[in-house]
């Protein structure tokens, strides 16, 4: 069993910028607590600087028990490392230097091959097995078999950019849960799984004895699991010490206590300042008034000098604007279309104004069955076509815009591209700010957060003029606020949405249900479908 | 009292590689082959059990490499 112990951190930005200060709180052994705050609050640095990546400037963390970390970009992983050298990264320290060790031992038998060099590396094998690697390399045979259906042997030179989002993310859960790490940080653990990953996982973090500190916008996910949360709100974090259902009303009632809090330290600073003029002016008549005046002077500097209550965490605004247009009354057409390899022929008809959530197993093709309709090539048999006038935006699920990496949010908006007119700086910056993203204005795009950088995205789609919103996803990095944000100006959307999602929350806003099955099968479901299991392929 | 003795059970690991060094190295006698994997075995000990015989017979190997004229 093991505990996380924070205590006064403090962090500031690059730029000078308090992001965290006096964060204090401690997640007990056993205890499953949810960390949640808007897009760009500091919940995955405050997870960096519990991890010990990084050095906060004031304050410590203490933790026992081994701690297993899941990074916010596994799921996204699309460099060249495989299954293998992923697994020894999630292991305990002990386990992945040993593991180092036994490499470049072996690199070096392989350029001379002499005594010192054959002593060195069985050193470093005994040292391997003294560290519990055999064990290890056991755990990670029953962790491939339960993640990917095969056997470590097979799969452990596979590179990870041939695996799914949520087949990554399912092999880094599985090998934390099953490994010796008591203490477990997982940023953003259900992305990219799919309904029956996400209830896995949800079943698994309930079973589990391990401590286990989740960033997640799942509100499914956090009602079921959390038994605690951590809000990372106006520059510090408190403690909620129920679980999800009674958060709302702890924060509100929270926020309605720092306000009066503040009104009432503003009404007596306000009155000792008053109190003090007053005796000024009595002092100037009176000589024995002047030791009074000079003592509430002292008091007022005294009280200042403390300083006020924290302020009332200001609330995130954003406002969608997306407007669409008028289109055919057939939006989008499929008949006997098959993306190869994927599904079995289907017909579809989606009319101008539907709302259709695209649902199924990780896997079935829905993000290729989207892309095909944003115009991108994608092998089929069959046709899929658009309607007149249907104007196509893409949102991507990966965020895979390499080409936007190193410029910022206003330069991209400022050049336009094909479709979509350039605006100036000055309208550049009310768009931004309606998205909650004016300080992240000049920012590169690489370093917004994932939920800043899933904003952008749809703010790129409204003003791009589309009449067909194709979203892959979409809530995946959103925080609550935002997703409830882009639920809304769907409502509002003048055109044909189609979403692929396993967000349960948002599916159930949408009124046409298009299932993806695992055999392959695409058809319409009255209710949302849920239980869709993963799609099996020969691997 | 001997401080120390060579470990004289037979030992798989030490009795192929035994067999199959003697056949790599006619010049040298099988006594001298079998002396030199044992002391191997003696310093390799502590390493993982599968891992033995191959580690065994690459480490006799070079010694008995090195003491050829």
């Amino acid at each position: 069993m093991g505990y996380v112990d924070v205590s006064g951190v403090r962090h500031t930005l690059p730029d000078g910028r308090v992001l965290l200060d006096d964060v204090s709180f401690r997640i007990g052994e056993g205890a499953r607590a949810a960390l949640v705050g808007e897009n760009g609050a500091g919940k995955t640095t405050l997870l960096r600087i519990i991890a010990g990546d990084l050095v906060p400037e004031a304050g410590a963390v203490a933790r026992t028990g081994g701690l297993g970390v899941m990074r916010q970009f596994i799921g996204s992983v699309r460099d060249d490392t495989n299954v293998q050298r992923f697994l020894v990264d999630l292991s305990p320290p002990a386990v992945s230097e040993a593991w180092d060790a036994v490499e470049a031992a072996e690199l070096a038998l392989m350029e001379i091959d002499d005594e010192r060099a054959q002593m060195a590396y069985a050193h470093a094998l005994a040292h391997w097995g003294d560290v519990g690697g055999y064990d290890a390399e056991v755990t990670w045979d029953t962790v491939c078999v339960a993640a990917l259906g095969v056997p470590y042997e097979r799969c452990k030179y596979r590179e990870l950019s041939t695996l799914s989002g949520g087949e990554q993310k399912r092999l880094a859960l599985e090998a934390l849960l099953r490994g010796p790490d008591q203490v477990l940080l997982l940023d953003e653990p259900d992305n990219y799984l799919d309904v029956p990953g996400k209830r896995w996982l949800e079943e698994r973090l309930l079973e589990t004895r391990k401590t286990v500190l989740f960033v997640s916008h799942d509100r499914e996910l956090l009602a079921r699991v959390a038994d605690r949360v951590v809000t990372v709100e106006g520059g510090t974090a408190w403690v909620h010490g129920g679980g999800f259902v009674s958060y709302h009303a702890a924060r509100t009632a929270r926020h309605e206590r720092l306000a009066e809090l503040r009104r009432r330290w503003d009404e007596e600073h306000q009155r000792l300042i008053d109190l003090v003029r007053t005796l000024q002016q009595q002092a100037a008549n009176s000589p024995d008034m002047a030791n009074r005046y000079h003592a509430m002077q002292t008091r007022l500097a005294k009280f200042e000098a403390a300083g006020p209550p924290p302020e009332r965490p200001p609330e995130q605004k954003v406002a969608m604007r997306l407007r669409g247009g008028r289109t055919g009354v057939r939006a989008v057409m499929a008949e006997q279309l098959e993306l190869t390899g994927l599904m079995k022929p289907f017909d579809l008809e989606v009319w101008y104004g539907d709302r259709v959530a695209v649902l199924g197993a990780n896997g079935a093709g829905k993000s290729h069955f989207l892309r095909l309709l944003a115009g991108q090539h994608v092998n089929h048999t069959g046709e899929g076509r658009l309607g007149a006038r249907v104007v196509p935006g893409f949102f991507a699920q990966t965020h895979a815009h390499p080409e936007w990496q190193d410029r910022t949010p206003v330069d991209l908006l400022w050049h336009g591209e094909p479709g979509r007119p350039g605006v100036d700086r000055g309208r550049a910056m009310a768009a931004l700010r309606r998205y909650g993203l004016a300080d992240q204005g000049d920012q590169m795009f690489r370093t917004l957060s994932g939920g800043q950088q899933a904003r952008f995205q749809i703010l790129l789609l409204e003003l791009s003029g589309a009449t067909l919103l194709l979203l892959d996803e979409p809530t995946d990095n959103l925080d609550v606020l935002s997703a409830e944000a882009l639920e809304e100006a769907l409502g509002a959307f003048d055109g044909t949405v189609l979403a692929v999602t396993h967000d349960r929350w948002f599916a159930r806003s949408f009124d046409r249900f298009l299932v993806f099955g695992a055999d392959g099968q695409v058809y319409e479901s009255a209710e949302p479908v849920f239980d869709e299991t993963r799609v099996q392929r020969a691997r | 009292m001997a401080l120390a003795v060579l470990p004289t059970v037979p030992d798989l690991s030490v009795r192929s590689a035994s067999t199959r060094l003697a056949v790599e190295f006619p010049e040298l006698s099988p006594r001298s082959i079998v002396l030199v994997v044992r002391t191997c075995r003696e310093d390799l000990r502590g390493s993982p059990a599968d891992a033995l015989p191959e580690l065994v017979e690459r480490l006799a190997r070079q010694r008995l490499r090195v003491s050829l004229p």
